[in-house]
C-alpha cells in the first residue's frame, strides 16, 4: 500500500515536471504558422515580417516557420490551425470579420470557441472614396446625393461579407440612404472601376488607397483617431459621421492552449507595437499596426461576429 | 523618367543581380518544360525565399523565370504535343507536325527565335509606355471586359476552323469547368459537393495536365513498339545561323504578334493563352496559304510563341501601376514585389525607381538570353528524351504531371480532379473534338460571367448598360465579324466562282 502511494507521488511529481519543463523549455522544436492564403499576399506578408520579431521576443532560439494552405478564402488553413493539437508549435492567421462571417454564411468546421487568442497585430480602417468623375468630392454631397436618389450611387468593394460590406450597411444605418453594392474580386479591381469611374464610390481600406490619393477623392477613415498610416487624411468622426470599421489580421492557436504556453506566446506578441525596426517593416508592406492581445483579441471576435450575425439576420449577402 | 531608366541600369550589371536573371531563365525553362510544372507555380514557390534576398536578386530570378516558362512550354508541345503551360496550347497546332516531319529542331529554333523577339517588345512596352498604357486599362470597366472575353470565345470557336459546332460543344465545356466553385458575387456554392478544395473554382493547370498531357502519355504507353513518327525522334537541328534566314519572312507576324500579346497582357485576366491564340489566327487569316497551316507550318510556331511571350513584361503594366495583374504569372509576382515593400500604385515610380526600372532591364535582359540560352538547351538536352523508350518516357511524363498537379495546393484531392479530366480528355481525343476551347472556356467563360453581372448591377439590371459606349460597341462589331466574317466570305467566293 505505503508502496503504491509512493509510486503515484513520483509519477505525479514527474508530471508535474514534465508539465512545467514543457513551458520552461518552450519552444523547443519550429513553431509553425498555418496561413490560409498563398506567398505575398496580405496575410503572408504580415505573417512572414512578423515572424523573426516573435522569434526574437520568444528568445531561446526560437524559429517561426510560415506554412501557407491557401483555398476557400482562407477557410481551409484556419480550419487546420483549429484541429491541430494545442501545443502550441501550431498557430494560424486569423482575418476579421472574414472568419467570423465564413461561419455564418456557409458551414464551417470551427467557430469562436475552436481558438486560443493570441494577438491581433493589423488593423486597416476602412475609407470611403469617390471616382474623380462622379463630382461627389466631399462626404456632404455624397450623402445629399445618396438621399436625393436612393440606390443610385454604384459602391465598388471586394466582396460581400467582408470589412468593406459591413462598413457600407454601418454607413447606410447612420444615415437612412441607400446604395447599390457591385462587388469586385478583391480591392485592386474595385479600384481600378473607381479610376476609370465605371463606379461612383468605393469602400476601400486605408492601405489600398494610400499610394494612390491624387487619383481619387479620399472622403474620410472610419477609425477613432487619425491612422498612423496617413495622419492627414481625416476621420469619420472629424465630420460628424460616427463610423468604425476595418480588416484586421491577427494570429490565434487551437482551443485549449497550456497557460503558461499561452502567456509566453502573448508576451511575445505584445512586445511587437514597441518595435520601431518591427513598425518600419509593417508600414513598407501596408500592413498599419494595432496590437490586441489576449481577452480584449477575444472580445473583439465576439463583437465582430455578433455585428455580421445581425447584419446577416436583416439583410443576408447570399 | 527616362532619366531613372538610365540609373537603374549598372545596378542590373552587377553580378548577383546578373547571375540572378541568368538562373532565372534556364529554371524557367525547365520548368515551363515539365508538363504540370509552370511560371505561377515556380514563381509562388520562389516567394518565400526572397524574403532574404536583394530585391533586384529575387526580381531578377521571377523575370526570368517567367520570359524561361513562357518559351519552355513549347518544347514539350512540339515535341510531345503537350502543351508544358497553358500559353503553348497554340504552339501545338503546328510545332507538332513538324517534329513528326523531322523538323522538331527548326520548330524550337523558331520558338526560342520569337519568343526572346515577343519578350524583347513587351520589355520595351513596359519600359517607355507604361504610364500612357494604364490608361488604357482604366478604359476597360466591366462591361468593356465582358465583351472582350465574348470574343475572345467567338474566336476560338469560329476561327480556329474545323467543326464550329464540336468547337461550340468543347467550349461549353470549359464555360461549365469555370462555374464550378462558389460565385463570383454571392459566393453561393456551386457543383462543389460540400467540398472546400472545390470552393476556389478549378485551377487551369489542373484541367491544362489533365486534358492535354494524359491523352498523349496513354498514346505513348499503348504503343511500345512503334513511334508516332517515323522522323519524329530525329530532330535536323541545324546551326541557328543557317535557321536564322530562313525566318526572316517572319517579320510581319511577328510584329502583329508582339502588338496582340502586350494588348492583351494589359488587359486584365485574360492572359497567354489568349494572346497565342488570336495572334495564330490574325497571322493565318492573312496568310497567303492558310491551308498549309495546322499542317505544320512554321510561321504558326512564330505566331504563338511570338504572342506568348509579348504579354509577359506588358502583363506587369496594370500591375505595377494599377495593382491589378494581367496574368496569373504577374499576380503572383505582385506578391513577390510587396515582400520588398513596393507597392504597386502611381508612386512606385517616384518612390523606388532604382529597382522598377532595374526590373524592366532585367524583363529585358531575360528576353535576350533566351536566345542564348534557350536555343542549345532545348536542342542538347531536352530533345535527348525523345530517344528514350515510349514507355519509359511516358513514365516520366506522369511523374511530372502528379508532382506538378500535387504542389499546386499540396493536395491529393487535385490529382484525383486531373485524372478525371485525363479519362475527359481521352474521350474527346478519341471523337476528335477540339481540346483548345476548352482551356479559353475555362479562362473566359470564368471572366465573363464575373463581369457580366458586376456590369448588370453597376446598370441596376438595365442591359443597355452593356451598350453603352464606344469601346463596347467596337467590341461587339468585332465578334459579330468573327461569328459571321467566314460564313460571308464563303459565300462571296462561292458567287465569284459561279460568275
Amino acid at each position: 500500500m505505503h508502496n503504491i502511494f509512493k509510486k503515484t507521488a513520483i509519477a505525479g511529481a514527474m508530471c508535474l515536471a514534465a508539465g512545467a519543463a514543457l513551458a520552461q523549455g518552450y519552444p523547443e522544436k519550429p513553431i509553425e504558422v498555418i496561413v490560409g492564403y498563398s506567398a505575398g499576399g496580405g496575410t503572408d506578408v504580415m505573417a512572414r515580417t512578423a515572424a523573426p520579431f516573435i522569434e526574437k521576443y520568444l528568445g531561446e532560439g526560437a524559429s517561426v516557420v510560415v506554412k501557407n494552405v491557401p483555398g476557400a478564402s482562407g477557410q481551409i488553413g484556419v480550419t487546420e490551425a483549429a484541429n491541430a493539437a494545442p501545443d502550441g508549435y501550431t498557430l494560424g492567421t486569423f482575418n476579421l470579420p472574414g472568419m467570423m462571417a465564413r461561419t455564418i454564411d456557409r458551414k464551417a468546421d470551427y467557430d469562436r470557441d475552436s481558438f486560443t487568442y493570441l494577438a491581433n497585430v493589423v488593423n486597416d480602417p476602412n475609407v470611403i472614396v469617390t471616382s474623380k468623375k462622379s463630382g461627389l468630392d466631399t462626404l456632404d454631397k455624397l450623402l445629399e446625393e445618396a438621399k436625393a436618389n436612393p440606390g443610385a450611387i454604384t459602391v465598388g468593394m471586394s466582396s460581400l461579407g467582408g470589412d468593406d460590406h459591413f462598413a457600407l450597411i454601418k454607413l447606410q444605418n447612420a444615415t437612412g440612404t441607400e446604395f447599390t453594392i457591385v462587388p469586385f474580386k478583391g480591392s485592386a479591381p474595385a479600384r481600378t472601376a473607381l479610376l476609370g469611374g465605371h463606379v461612383a464610390m468605393g469602400i476601400l481600406n486605408i492601405s489600398e488607397v494610400a499610394e494612390f490619393q491624387d487619383q481619387l477623392n479620399v472622403l474620410g477613415v472610419a477609425t477613432k483617431e487619425r491612422s498612423q498610416f496617413a495622419p492627414d487624411l481625416p476621420t469619420f468622426q472629424e465630420q460628424g459621421l460616427d463610423l468604425v470599421n476595418g480588416s484586421m489580421r491577427g494570429f490565434i492557436a487551437p482551443a485549449g492552449l497550456p497557460d503558461d504556453v499561452r502567456q509566453k506566446l502573448m508576451n511575445a506578441f505584445s512586445q511587437l507595437s514597441g518595435d520601431q525596426e518591427f513598425l518600419d517593416a509593417m508600414a513598407a508592406t501596408a500592413n498599419p499596426v494595432e496590437v490586441v492581445i489576449g481577452d480584449d483579441f477575444k472580445q473583439l471576435t465576439s463583437d465582430l461576429y455578433d455585428l455580421a450575425k445581425g447584419v446577416w439576420e436583416t439583410t443576408p449577402w447570399n | 523618367m527616362y532619366n531613372d531608366l538610365l540609373h537603374a541600369l549598372p545596378n542590373v550589371f552587377a553580378l548577383t543581380n546578373f547571375i540572378a536573371v541568368v538562373i532565372g531563365v534556364i529554371a524557367g525553362i525547365v520548368v515551363g518544360a515539365m508538363p504540370g510544372l509552370s511560371a505561377t507555380m515556380a514563381i509562388s514557390v520562389l516567394v518565400p525565399f526572397t524574403f532574404g534576398l536583394e530585391p533586384l536578386v529575387a526580381l531578377g530570378l521571377m523575370a526570368g523565370i517567367y520570359n524561361g516558362a513562357m518559351y519552355g512550354g513549347a518544347i514539350p508541345a512540339v515535341l510531345l504535343r503537350i502543351p508544358g503551360t497553358p500559353a503553348a496550347v497554340a504552339t501545338t497546332f503546328d510545332g507538332y507536325p513538324m517534329a513528326q516531319r523531322g523538323e522538331g529542331g527548326f520548330a524550337l529554333q523558331v520558338a526560342v527565335v520569337s519568343s526572346s523577339i515577343g519578350g524583347i517588345a513587351s520589355a520595351f512596352a513596359l519600359m517607355l509606355l507604361a504610364p500612357p498604357l494604364s490608361r488604357v486599362t482604366l478604359l476597360f470597366g466591366p462591361s468593356e471586359v465582358f465583351w472582350v472575353a465574348v470574343f475572345g470565345l467567338a474566336s476560338i470557336i469560329f476561327l480556329l476552323g474545323g467543326n464550329p459546332v464540336k468547337g461550340l460543344i468543347s467550349a461549353c465545356f470549359g464555360v461549365f469547368v469555370s462555374v464550378i466553385g462558389s460565385d463570383p458575387i454571392f459566393g453561393n456554392d456551386r457543383f462543389t459537393f460540400g467540398r472546400l478544395e472545390m470552393l476556389d473554382g478549378i485551377n487551369i493547370v489542373i484541367l491544362l495536365v489533365g486534358l492535354y498531357a494524359l491523352p498523349p502519355v496513354i498514346d505513348l504507353l499503348e504503343t511500345p513498339l512503334k513511334t508516332d513518327g517515323v522522323n519524329s525522334s530525329k530532330l535536323g537541328t541545324e546551326s541557328i545561323w543557317k535557321a536564322l534566314p530562313r525566318m526572316k519572312s517572319y517579320w510581319k507576324t511577328w510584329l502583329r504578334g508582339s502588338l496582340i500579346g502586350i494588348w492583351i497582357g494589359i488587359l486584365p485576366g485574360a492572359g497567354g493563352s489568349m494572346a497565342a491564340f488570336m495572334s495564330y489566327n490574325e497571322a493565318r487569316r492573312t496568310s497567303k496559304t492558310p491551308e498549309t497551316w495546322g499542317e505544320g507550318e512554321p510561321e504558326g510556331v512564330a505566331a504563338a510563341e511570338v504572342a506568348n511571350n509579348a504579354d509577359t513584361a506588358s502583363a506587369l503594366i496594370p500591375a505595377l501601376t494599377l495593382g491589378i495583374p494581367g496574368t496569373a504569372v504577374a499576380a503572383v509576382m505582385l506578391g513577390g514585389l510587396l515582400v520588398h515593400g513596393l507597392q504597386p500604385g502611381p508612386m512606385l515610380f517616384r518612390d523606388n525607381p532604382d529597382i522598377v526600372f532595374g526590373f524592366m532591364w532585367q524583363f529585358l535582359f531575360g528576353a535576350i538570353l533566351l536566345v542564348l540560352l534557350g536555343g542549345s538547351l532545348a536542342t542538347n538536352s531536352f530533345a535527348r528524351l525523345l530517344n528514350l523508350p515510349r514507355p519509359l518516357l511516358g513514365a516520366v511524363i506522369i511523374v511530372l504531371m502528379l508532382i506538378g498537379v500535387y504542389t499546386i495546393h499540396g493536395r491529393m484531392f487535385d490529382v484525383y480532379l486531373m485524372l478525371g479530366f485525363g479519362a475527359i480528355g481521352w474521350v474527346m481525343d478519341r471523337l476528335k473534338f477540339p481540346l483548345p476551347p476548352v482551356v479559353l472556356g475555362l479562362i473566359l467563360g470564368g471572366f465573363a460571367e464575373e463581369n457580366l453581372r458586376l456590369a448588370l448591377r453597376i446598370g441596376r439590371g438595365d442591359p443597355m448598360i452593356l451598350f453603352q459606349n464606344t469601346t463596347s460597341l467596337i467590341l461587339v462589331a468585332l465578334t459579330i465579324a468573327v461569328i459571321v466574317g467566314p460564313t460571308l466570305k464563303r459565300r462571296y467566293f462561292d458567287s465569284r466562282m459561279k460568275m
